[in-house]
């Protein structure tokens, strides 16, 4: 039964970068292959609900992000926002309501703000572009509304500054500051805090859960730590080469890890604490394979230290270990 | 520790260093009167946020201090003998063959049009005088030690992953044989599962060859996973320095224990974090006295305008006025 | 987008300002530009003030090709007109004519370029084919095929924007001929910056292609036109001398390349009337040097090789 209290729905959603061949492979009508980025992934986010997105570089992370915020075109596959159909919508004005209710902050804020403008640019762009605000009073408005909502007091002082001008912490406040202005209803943050000193982190992590208990914002948090993941997420999604692996509640996925990927990426994260003293890092071997080339069978196969003669074979489907928690590993059947 | 420092030198010993950038004319201090100790085959980390002054220490004691920087203050004694870290000339033959560092940025550090074999054996010639031939064999040998295999040596960088070139990276610094190893943020860039090898490769290559390793860091849960001590910077001073059991356990200084609480760790059990507020204080405005008191649930009035020294406390050193035995009449304000 | 100007933004603009200002400053080569420069702009637009009225043959009052003396400080030409006068007006014509060359090929390079930098694509083929083609298109050979057609649009006797019809030939073809070098660099430029993330963001914002080349792009690439452009006017000058002095210049609107032509046809080379051809070659040779100057000042300004960063 669809579940109305999902605001995004990815259905077996896929994302194939062609591989541009050589002229030499044209003329002799050899098949171009293709990176397999995104290879069939199901995720439901519900409305207020922060989800993880954990995976390694290279596991297709990052595009799915896009994907959801339609900075990149899935290739097959369906987008589901608030039950309607948004897989194939393209163009900035047949975008425009969608833009409204989807917003994105990114990794490196520096990047992410045009050098040229000033704060109060940044976070009036969205406002203007979509046709929001009927008039100056209005934009500066809700400018200073978002400014302070992520956390930017007295919002007034940061008007016209330019990006240059701001700490680390600061510039990602902006970021959210701009995506928060339209008041979403699903915000994708793509690793929004790692590029920040630790002691910042908490701060903006702390601005990030406010926004979904104040204004009922769904969060898709992406990132490559598995305990960042367990603090602020209602529900863990694993990826691994383009494809989930494990989902479950963030306690069910840190405590009572039902697939070997994830109890590897758990033990090679470093622990603090006292009793963590020397624990030898149980960490895998050999790294991720190429997304040109995935493996047959289960894709994790050629590094599982558990794996048998059917992971070679057989592709494992999403196994149901608990409730609300799948792990797509022969194991768990 | 300070027993056993009276009767050998230790292998490294910092004193009272000091350096200063130029910044358009106005000297700036990046790290002010910082001064510890390193026996051979012990593994330090050295935490710290962009700023606090941990990279340019790292450079100091290895002599790559950039055109800019000035040592105004201070000594680095290596074995006894005195470094001369400020001229560029005479630090050259202590270089690599000493100390020597891996960098973080692997893809940056090496040249793309040479195969990494060549990259590694250069320095093996120019530095220790192998012929060419000896120092391909150094190269293979190197390669294997770092868990590559030696037919690897005829890739390009770009055909090798990042962990791969950070190995390659670990092999170069190990060329001219040093005593001592700095790895500035080596796994910074890496994924977790590729971290937790370079850890772990680091740890093996320390108890083999018997390398001391200052890791340079921003992340304290590295440290607590392959250092036995670890000194917490803070806008240029050491402001804590202890085993990792004892800071882990009980940190002293409150930047420390704040930097601590808010690592997410699932062991805790706890959810929430508690944020530290404001920002880490940057090179040209620091804050008088104590330069966390801006930031510190635990200031007092004497935070503002006097500077903390780092004095023993336990087995360990810290600088904070909260551990000053001497003032009892102190009064903790709660922010 | 109805309001896309930059409120609030006075302080910080002012101060981003008074920076650049200082750095470009401080390369001498900038200050020696400057100043050639502000002299031949105060010049070029009050020659009437200046020298009176253009002399023609008719109206000359000096020997011919007498020698610099007080009354005619850099000597007559010819048939007796002040040279003096001759260059002070070929300032204006000269400088008129590259300026708005420039103008053209600036406009034309950064849309070409801009459009096919962020579309790529198709688009970026067809555009880059075309900008190969007038990168080769040599512009005398263009001149030639195009003086008989406005020449048959309005007349021997009429004028385009106040321009004679060779001078506007020479306006148009130097446009023509040097928007694809501003074309190339606008184009690879925007394909590093249409990667950086805040373009990605922009997107996700809801700005449309439009807003997003001109609110984003555009900006970020003022310093490689500025730079770029003004060594475009240093060429503009040279092929607008080079055009001039091969005969496709106008007596009547003369400019300096039109001044040296006239001195070559009369043997001012061999008759040792070296005030003749000297005056308009070191007024070419000082505003496209200033130009170049100013060109690699604002390039260096903009990309410090040497920037210390502790």
């Amino acid at each position: 039964m669809p579940d109305t209290a999902d605001i995004l729905r990815l259905e077996s959603l896929q994302v194939h970068f062609p591989i541009q061949g050589g002229l030499f492979d044209h003329v002799l009508g050899r098949p171009a292959g293709a990176v397999r980025a995104v290879d069939g992934i199901d995720l439901n986010i519900g409305r207020g609900e922060i989800v993880a997105l954990v995976g390694e570089s290279g596991s297709g992370k990052t595009t799915v992000g896009r994907v959801i915020t339609k900075l990149a075109q899935p290739t097959g596959g369906r987008m589901l926002f608030e039950g309607r159909d948004m897989t194939s919508v393209q163009g900035s004005s047949a975008l425009r309501p969608y833009r409204h209710r989807v917003q994105m902050i990114f990794q490196d804020a520096y990047q992410a703000l045009n050098p040229r403008h000033t704060v109060f640019d940044v976070v009036a762009e969205p406002l203007r572009s979509l046709r929001l605000v009927g008039n100056a009073s209005q934009l500066t408005e809700r400018v200073s509304e978002a400014l302070a909502s992520a956390g930017l007091n007295p919002p007034g002082d940061f008007f016209a500054r330019f990006p240059h001008e701001l700490s680390g912490g600061q510039r990602q406040r902006v970021v959210i500051a701009g995506a928060l202005a339209v008041r979403p209803g699903l915000i994708v943050a793509d690793e929004p805090v790692s590029m920040l000193d630790v002691s910042i982190r908490a701060q903006i992590l702390q601005v990030l859960v406010a926004l979904r208990d104040k204004h009922n914002m769904a969060l898709l948090f992406i990132t490559h730590d598995l305990p960042l993941a367990w603090l602020i997420a209602d529900k863990i999604a694993v990826l691994y080469l383009g494809k989930l692996v494990e989902i479950g509640s963030a306690d069910d996925i840190t405590f009572n890890p039902r697939h070997p990927y994830t109890v590897a990426l758990r033990n090679a994260t470093p622990q603090v604490g006292a009793n963590a003293g020397r624990a030898e890092l149980r960490g895998l071997q050999g790294e991720v394979p190429s997304a040109a080339r995935v493996p047959k069978g289960c894709r994790f196969h050629p590094r599982c230290p558990l794996a048998f003669d059917r992971c070679k074979q057989e592709e494992p489907p999403a196994i149901e270990v608990g409730p609300q928690h799948m792990s797509a590993c022969w194991l768990a059947a | 520790m300070t027993s056993s420092s009276q009767e050998k030198p230790p292998l490294l010993d910092v004193k009272g260093l000091s350096v200063d950038y130029g910044l358009k004319g106005v000297p700036s201090r990046a790290i002010d009167s910082v001064s510890f100790a390193l026996r051979a085959g012990e593994a330090v980390g050295l935490v710290g946020e962009s700023g606090s002054g941990k990279t340019t220490t790292a450079m100091a004691i290895a002599g790559l201090l950039s055109p800019n920087a000035r040592v105004s203050k201070g000594e680095v004694r290596y074995r006894g003998e005195q470094l001369p870290i400020d001229d560029d000339a005479s630090m050259r033959p202590h270089r690599w063959s000493e100390t020597s560092v891996v960098f973080q940025g692997a893809m940056n550090a090496l040249n793309p049009v040479h195969r990494i074999i060549k990259q590694i054996a250069e320095p093996c010639m120019l530095k220790l005088g192998m012929s060419r031939g000896e120092a391909t064999a150094r190269a293979r040998e190197l390669l294997e030690l770092v868990g590559i295999p030696a037919d690897r040596g005829s890739a390009y960088p770009h055909e090798l992953s990042g962990g791969m070139r950070q190995r390659v990276m670990i092999a170069m610094a190990l060329a001219c044989r040093p005593s001592i190893i700095i790895g500035d943020e080596p796994t910074t860039a890496l994924d977790v599962i590729t971290q937790a090898q370079i850890l772990k490769l680091l740890g093996e290559l320390r108890s083999r060859l018997g390398l001391a390793l200052i890791l340079i860091t921003h992340d304290l849960s590295v440290v607590a996973e392959c250092c036995d001590r670890v000194m917490i910077m803070y806008a240029g001073r050491i402001v804590e320095d202890g085993t990792v059991a004892e800071i882990f356990a009980q940190p002293k200084h409150p930047y420390t224990r704040l930097l601590i609480e808010s690592i997410p760790n699932p062991a805790s059990g706890k959810k929430m974090i508690r944020p530290i507020p404001g920002d880490p204080p940057n090179l040209v405005n620091r804050p008088s006295g104590c330069a966390f008191h801006p930031r510190c649930p635990s200031v007092m009035a004497v935070c503002a305008t006097e500077v903390p020294s780092l004095d023993q406390f336990g087995r360990g050193r810290v600088a904070c006025h909260l551990y000053r035995s001497s003032q009892e009449d102190k009064v903790a304000v709660h922010a | 987008m109805s309001e896309s100007t930059v409120r609030y933004s006075q302080r910080g603009g002012a101060r981003a300002m008074k920076g650049f200002l200082r750095q470009f400053l401080s390369y001498g080569g900038a200050q020696v530009g400057l100043v050639c420069l502000v002299f031949f702009l105060v010049v070029a637009p009050i020659p009437n003030i200046l020298v009176g009225p253009l002399q023609t043959a008719i109206n000359a009052t000096g020997d011919f090709l007498a020698p610099p003396s007080g009354e005619h400080l850099l000597g007559t030409d010819e048939v007796g007109r002040d040279v003096l006068n001759l260059v002070v007006h070929g300032a204006r014509i000269s400088l008129t004519i590259a300026l708005l060359a420039t103008v053209i090929s600036l406009i034309v390079g950064t849309t070409v370029g801009i459009t096919a930098g962020y579309y790529g694509g198709r688009v970026d083929v067809w555009l880059m084919r075309l900008t190969d083609f007038f990168f080769v298109m040599p512009s005398f050979v263009l001149a030639l095929v195009i003086t008989p057609v406005v020449l048959e649009v309005m007349g021997r006797g009429g004028e385009i924007l106040g321009f004679r019809p060779s001078p506007f030939v020479i306006l148009v073809v130097i446009g023509l001929t040097s928007w694809a070098f501003v074309a190339r660099i606008v184009r690879s430029q925007t394909l590093s910056l249409k990667e950086r993330t805040f373009i990605d963001r922009a997107r996700v914002a809801g700005s449309s292609n439009f807003s997003i080349m001109v609110r984003h792009i555009l900006p970020n690439l003022v310093p490689q036109i500025a730079a770029n452009g003004a060594l475009v006017v240093a060429g503009a000058i040279y092929v607008e001398t080079s055009l001039s002095f091969l005969g496709l210049g106008d007596p009547l609107q003369p400019s300096w390349g039109t001044l040296l032509s006239l001195a070559q046809r009369a043997g001012a080379a061999s008759a040792g009337a070296w005030w003749y051809l000297g005056a308009p070659g070191v007024c070419v040779l000082t505003v496209s040097l200033s130009f170049v100057l100013i060109g690699n000042a604002l390039d260096d300004t903009f990309n410090p090789r040497r920037r210390v960063i502790p």
